[in-house]
């Protein structure tokens, strides 16, 4: 076993020595028919409903068209304006760009230390672990417009959060949740931390228990510190596991729109808007659709690019996780 | 590993983070079955004066409120309810029933070159707004906006990865040799994967028919989009009862929202020992 192992060290032990599964697969010619049986419905689902749909608008993005402007086939060609547009002068779009990425990575090591610290006190030994683990999970089994509007609830001038905050820092302190910038950013960064700290609370902690023993053991017969031991030995075994709770959650919060549209619907002024939002104002509010696709495709490549190079250390050893 | 008992010190953050975690659950519990007065009184009440469930039978017939002297709202959520019903149960069965085949034809008859994974997340990355302006266009083009296929095609199409990689993982788990015997005794590849393969991962397929059910169930910016008349959900009936209310109907939308995470909470806590496994595409087993 390895000191890096990747996350299959977890596979329970079905897989047979001798199965051909971890062999490449030879195909006898007959074989063709059943594989071709077992994968169509799948491609033609994918087919007519993602790819067909994103080459439309991967033609719209490069034309004027709009709703009012009749058949998408009489647009006019405009080229790379949209794009042009949008990257040199569209400030409200690189605003959100901005905004997306900060309060993006805000959470995400948020929610990373979070669910590592509460990873690493379920490593302790005490009584009712196993309902306790499931009552952590809780958040991340609600619907985002649920969390969402629970929060508007909780952020109320009048409602439960400034209650408290009244009680400590006494009445002057409470804070107008949705009508300053800072704070309406804050709302969203606190409801996103709540709702997917579970999940890596849940990823890391089997990384945890799925670290080998030996490494442990050997380490603290060595003498190391069970501090040495967590921050040398266990830590860099997990980083597979980070970098994919990592990856899973970035391309989820890049997205974000059901929290926020819920909270705040991006305001005070555009103060909360992320790239999902103004997207979405921008095709169904505006209805200009094809400056919208436009801002999607650049959305897309911005994602792929940055996930990519998150991906880029295990790359190998997720691939070979799959087979 | 390392296992020391938990101190005080650390009994008490454990307390703390249990005490944060369960909050806002609790309280929307609690508004759902508050009299109007308690809803956005000040100071904020935390347990209900007088609990009822005005706001539940406010959700069936809109005028119930009146015996507290409010209008109510200007239309039931039962459409709505039923709507999420039939389009979370039908596109979760298309999708398990195809992502099943696709699992098998990938797990054992693997014709996808090595980036194929990488490909597949990729999808997952595009903002769905994105993928709702062309939608939108095709689908008043092929007339199939505001209706249920529609949407149920996009459900299907959006969630087909999660099905597809997460009972490949399952299938995965299985070795090959149970079902090369049943080949051996003269049952041809198809029937060998429908007697032995499907029914060996029943825990798997529970497991994914759940979770995908549960992607299906919470969606929003589709629904948001695709509907105008006909077709509504629960997720936008709950923004649309915020919207033409400015959210002053707190206990109607709480109980909204309460009935909405019901079954998810329920069949998260049934599946709870896959989740990891579901949301990173197999690449986490346990």
């Amino acid at each position: 076993m390895t000191l890096h192992a990747p996350p299959e060290v977890q596979r329970p032990a079905v897989m047979l020595p001798s199965s051909p599964a971890a062999a490449p697969v030879h195909r006898p010619a007959g074989n063709l028919g059943v594989a071709r049986f077992f994968a169509v419905p799948g491609q033609i689902v994918s087919l007519t409903v993602l790819v067909m749909p994103l080459l439309v608008a991967l033609y719209m993005s490069f034309t004027d068209w709009s709703p009012t402007r009749g058949s998408l086939f009489d647009a006019t060609f405009v080229g790379f304006e949209n794009y042009a547009e949008l990257l040199v002068y569209d400030t409200r779009f690189l605003e959100a760009v901005i905004r997306t990425v900060l309060i993006s990575a805000t959470c995400l090591m948020l929610e990373f230390t979070l669910g590592l610290g509460l990873a690493v006190l379920f490593l302790r030994e005490f009584r009712g672990k196993a309902i306790l683990f499931s009552a952590f999970l809780t958040p991340m089994m609600i619907l985002p417009v649920v969390v969402g509007y629970t929060f508007w609830m909780l952020f109320q001038s009048n409602g439960p959060i400034n209650q408290i905050i009244a009680l400590i820092a006494g009445p002057g302190a409470m804070p107008e949740w949705f009508r300053s910038a800072p704070f309406a950013v804050a709302t969203v960064i606190i409801t996103e931390v709540w709702h997917w700290t579970p999940l890596f609370f849940l990823i890391l902690l089997s990384g945890l228990n799925a670290v080998p023993e030996n490494p442990v053991r050997a380490a603290v017969i060595l003498g190391a510190s069970p501090r040495q031991v967590f921050w040398q030995v266990v830590l860099p075994m997990l980083k597979p596991v980070i970098i994919v709770a990592f990856v899973i959650r970035a391309m989820e919060i890049i997205k974000l729109f059901d929290e926020v549209f819920m909270l705040t619907r991006g305001g005070p002024g555009s103060a909360t808007e992320t790239i999902s939002l103004y997207i979405y104002k921008l095709a169904f509010n505006d209805f200009q659709l094809a400056y919208g696709a436009a801002a999607a495709f650049l959305v897309l490549i911005g994602t792929l690019v940055i996930i990519n190079l998150m991906l880029l250390p295990v790359r190998d050893q997720l691939l070979e996780a799959r087979r | 590993m390392l296992s020391r008992p938990l101190t005080l010190p650390l009994a008490l953050l454990l307390a703390a983070a249990l005490v944060i975690t369960l909050f806002p659950v609790f309280w929307i519990v609690m508004t759902a079955i508050k009299p109007p007065t308690d809803w956005n009184a000040a100071p904020a009440v935390w347990l209900p004066s007088e609990p009822t469930l005005v706001n539940f039978r406010t959700l069936f017939d809109p005028t119930a409120l009146k015996a507290y002297g409010l209008s109510g709202v200007s239309q039931p959520a039962t459409p709505s309810m039923l709507g999420s019903i039939l389009a979370s149960v039908v596109a979760t069965a298309l999708s398990i029933l195809i992502g099943l085949f696709a699992a098998i034809g990938l797990s054992r008859y693997a014709t996808m070159t090595k980036a194929t994974p990488l490909m597949i997340l990729s999808g997952r990355m595009f903002p769905p707004a994105a993928i709702a302006v062309p939608f939108v266009i095709i689908f008043s083009v092929t007339n199939v906006i505001d209706t249920y296929s529609g949407l149920i095609a996009i459900y299907v199409a959006v969630t087909l990865p999660f099905s597809t990689w997460m009972l490949k993982s399952f299938i995965d788990d299985l070795p090959r040799e149970i079902e090369e015997a049943a080949m051996l005794d003269g049952r041809s590849r198809l029937m060998a994967h429908l007697t032995v393969t499907i029914p060996l991962v029943r825990g798997g397929l529970f497991a994914t028919t759940m979770f995908i059910f549960i992607l299906n169930w919470s969606e929003f910016m589709f629904a948001l989009v695709l509907s105008y008349t006909n077709v509504t959900t629960i997720p936008v009936q709950l923004a649309k009862y915020v919207t033409a209310t400015a959210g002053t109907l707190y206990g109607v939308q709480a109980a909204l929202a309460v009935l909405a995470m019901l079954p998810l909470v329920i069949g998260g806590f049934m599946i709870q020992s896959h989740l990891a496994r579901g949301m990173t595409f197999g690449a986490v087993k346990r």
